[in-house]
């Protein structure tokens, strides 16, 4: 058990190196496309996400739909501080259009760096607090919970393409430049360079909190609250306050990615908010493997680095297809997702005794 | 866990029988059935054996793959690389997601042009190769396919894109990397970008026209119906003004969500309003529900007459020819516009992808874009982005297209080209009523005096 953990632990950071070496090989001309570094740049902000909804499903039993919503949330509050930055706390044009003179008081907070870095955090995190608290304290849980979490994200998501004037509304923040600055372009690959290195030291402390987090006696309880609630409960813990917290965490962590993606991604449109989009994040986590923080690292990349080689050229209207059919074979099969096919299946191809290699399933 | 497979087996053998699949191919699921029904763990456990190394294997595969195509992108070194026979040239569409139908045709339309420049030649000695994207229907993988074919596959210019969102996603890419992106739909103008070309039209060569001759027909109460999202939010803006105006009374507004089905509060609100003619700019299925809802209430044009911006010969083919005859709509081009180029356009374009299928003013737009693209870069003497935007600039492009002579104006990169407001008959065509000369585009409508004084500018 020990070497398999240390296991996880080498293999994230293998990916880590792999990655830090991209900005170099690129500086060094081996990789000649920046656009790639700028996609990976994105999926590093895909796998925090991803790591946070590992803590709330894989660990704790809570299936959430909706993290769209604080990935969007995250993302909007990113995109509206550096759009203020470029208009000079002007209004944008989609407030304009929508017939406002001046800048909405909603919005006022984001003309500072410091207040709109909070705010990134404490929107979502709050918005969670309050949905867990009431949520958690009545005990709903299981499939009532992931309906009434893709329920809330519709009703943001309805919300926001209707605020047309506060929004942008189904169009959202578009034209975007990062905090450093515009990072498109071989010319520009300096500052894309630290802006990647700086996503990737995110992405290496929210596992490490992760990791440290699910290895105290509060992880252990959590993994105690999924695979038996009502014990818990009776062993003396406050159940919904430990559910609480990790859902607010995970939120948060959504929210990080949302403002790391905006920065990569120069526009945040209400498509980030959908349902398919949030249930897009659980299929990483679900294929990377469920349960392991490193399987929904591996998920997130692996998915979205099949999404886009995958989606091109001949492959084009078929490519959906062969994801889906890959997501169906994983949940069919394979619980514990690709993890749990190193970890589980392919060693108990080399022993006698078939019935040992199965111990995610059934 | 194993019952559900066995079951589902049984389930395609059955379906197979009634469909009268080849019976072996029957027998061959029966038996599949029997294997895992039969209760042998043994089979069960081969069997997830087998699936942990496929699925392995596929995993692996694409891993490759990646690999290998992040190799390969390397090898295309230089920008705008034009080497040898060929010169590379991205589509970007949604092939996949709720815009698939609809960006299709543009797509078709583009992929036609190419292959009929290929035959005739090439451009400037060149056969020219695409790449094609998918956008998924969705504005940030817009972008980074965007990206992708500029930086990736080094091409020297990208057809595509068809909602606002996307094109608004895209824009910053193509202006960063100075490349240029020929957009082929109507919209709703306040944008000239130097890095893209809007082969579409700009307000004023559809919506403002619609509303003059609206106004002359005599229509005075207008009741304007739209969906959620900034084509028709932005329209209605500049109705508004012209309404006013022109002294026409706007008796109501209404936006109705993207995807909403049920109509019959606007409709009610409709009745109540009693407008002569209710301007609409409902997207997608909307346009599908409003329309059949209106006609579960036996309304036709001759009680509230309709003129909508986003009907083409497409939708007029799923909403039906009987609920919308006699609704009016404005574009620049019909499947019926009477010129050679369109005789020879809709023949090619059935001979290509079927009898069934329509031409609509979108796909003329895509087709006439890769044309006027390549008379930018026979003019230009090059690939070179720079050097075709220059061209494009100095003005003076045409193509003889389906809908008439179309020029880019140098100035806004916008299309000089005829406005048509149609009429749909019981046959389903869409006939044109008034036809006027080619109007230039003005996409901040500053030359239009109600225009300037409601100040319908963007902030800048």
């Amino acid at each position: 058990m020990k070497l398999k953990k240390q296991g996880y632990n080498l293999c994230f950071s293998a990916i880590v190196l792999v990655l830090a070496a991209m900005p170099l090989l690129l500086r060094a001309g081996v990789i000649t496309s920046t656009s790639f570094i700028l996609f990976l740049g994105k999926c590093i902000a895909f796998s925090i996400v991803a790591i946070g909804l590992d803590l709330i499903w894989g660990y704790t039993g809570i299936l959430s739909l909706g993290h769209g919503l604080y990935f969007a949330l995250g993302g909007y509050a990113m995109a509206m501080y550096l759009k203020l930055q470029a208009t000079g706390g002007k209004i944008t044009s989609f407030m304009q259009t929508g017939g406002m003179t001046e800048l909405p008081a909603i919005w006022k907070p984001f003309l500072s760096a410091p207040v709109s870095l909070f705010l990134i955090i404490a929107v979502p995190g709050a918005l969670a607090g309050v949905i867990g608290y009431f949520i958690f304290k009545n005990r709903v849980k299981g499939v009532y919970f992931s309906i009434i979490s893709q329920a809330l994200t519709w009703a943001a998501y309805s919300l926001f393409t209707g605020l047309q004037s506060y929004t942008g509304g189904n169009v959202g923040i578009t034209e975007i430049t990062s905090v450093l600055g515009s990072i498109k372009g071989a010319a520009n690959m300096g500052k894309m360079s630290v802006l990647f290195y700086i996503s990737l030291t995110i992405l290496v402390i929210i596992y490490s909190l992760s990791y440290a987090l699910i290895n105290t006696k509060f992880g252990k309880l959590l993994i105690a609250i999924r695979d038996g609630e009502n014990r818990t409960y009776f062993s003396g813990y406050c159940v919904s306050r430990y559910k609480n917290f990790i859902y607010i965490l995970s939120a948060v962590f959504a929210a990080v990615a949302g403002a790391l993606f905006v920065n990569f991604n120069g526009s945040i449109t209400p498509a980030q908010m959908t349902i398919s989009y949030s249930i897009t994040m659980v299929i990483w986590v679900a294929v990377g493997g469920r349960g392991t923080l490193i399987g929904a690292v591996i998920g997130a990349f692996l998915i979205n680095l099949c999404d886009y080689h995958f989606s091109s050229g001949e492959m084009v209207e078929i490519w959906q297809y062969i994801l889906g059919a890959i997501f169906v074979v994983t949940i069919l099969f394979f619980k514990g997702g690709l993890v749990g096919i190193v970890c589980d299946q392919i060693p108990s191809l080399w022993k006698k005794n078939p019935e040992s290699g199965v111990v995610v399933n059934e | 866990m194993r019952k559900s497979i066995s079951t589902l087996f049984l389930f395609i053998a059955i379906a197979a029988k009634t469909i009268r699949l080849d019976n072996g191919v029957t027998m061959e699921l029966v038996s599949m059935w029997r294997y895992f029904f039969g209760r042998k763990k043994e089979n069960y456990m081969k069997i997830r054996k087998i699936s942990a190394i496929a699925l392995s294997v596929t995993m692996a595969i694409s891993m490759i793959g990646c690999g290998g195509a992040a190799k390969s992108s390397s090898s295309g070194a230089g920008s705008g690389a034009a080497d040898g026979e060929s010169v590379k040239v991205g589509i970007l569409y949604s092939a996949t997601g709720s815009m698939a139908i609809s960006e299709g045709a543009v797509k078709d339309a583009e992929v036609l042009a190419i292959d009929e420049i290929n035959a005739s030649g090439g451009v400037l000695g060149k056969k020219i190769e695409y790449v094609v994207e998918d956008g998924a229907s969705e504005p940030s993988t817009f972008a980074t396919k965007a990206e992708k074919l500029i930086d990736q596959d080094k091409v020297v210019t990208v057809f595509g894109c068809w909602t606002s969102a996307s094109r608004k996603a895209v824009k910053p890419v193509f202006e960063e990397y100075g490349n240029l992106l020929w957009y082929p739909v109507q919209y709703e103008g306040m944008e000239d970008s130097s890095n893209i070309v809007y082969t579409g039209a700009a307000p004023n060569q559809q919506i403002v026209p619609a509303i003059d001759y609206l106004i002359e027909l005599g229509y005075k109460k207008f009741f304007l119906l739209g969906s959620d999202y900034v084509f028709p939010r932005t329209a209605n803006m500049i109705i508004n003004a012209q309404c006013k105006a022109k002294g026409i009374e706007v008796v109501g507004e209404e936006y109705a969500q993207m995807d909403q089905t049920d109509f019959s509060s606007i409709i009610s609100k409709i009745e109540a309003a009693a407008p002569d003619v209710i301007i609409n700019t409902l997207n997608g299925t909307g346009n599908l529900s409003f329309f059949k809802q209106m006609s579960e209430k036996n309304y036709t044009a001759d009680d509230y007459m309709t003129m909508s911006f986003s009907i083409a010969e497409e939708e007029v083919k799923t909403i039906g020819a009987d609920i919308l005859a006699n609704h009016m709509v404005s574009w620049n081009y019909y499947m019926t516009t009477d010129t050679p180029e369109n005789k020879a356009f809709v023949e090619a374009y059935k001979k290509a992808y079927g009898e069934e299928r329509v031409t609509s003013d979108p796909a003329e737009a895509a087709y006439d874009a890769v044309y006027l693209w390549k008379a930018a870069v026979e003019k230009a003497g090059s690939f070179e982005v720079a050097d075709v935007i220059a061209a494009v600039e100095e003005g003076g492009i045409t193509f003889a297209a389906p809908e008439g002579t179309v020029e880019i104006a140098g100035e806004n990169h916008h299309l000089i080209k005829p406005v048509r407001i149609g009429k749909v008959d019981a046959d389903g065509n869409i006939n044109t009523v008034m036809e006027t000369d080619p109007v230039a585009p003005d996409p901040y409508l500053t030359t239009y005096e109600w225009a300037v004084e409601a100040n319908i500018q963007p902030v800048e």
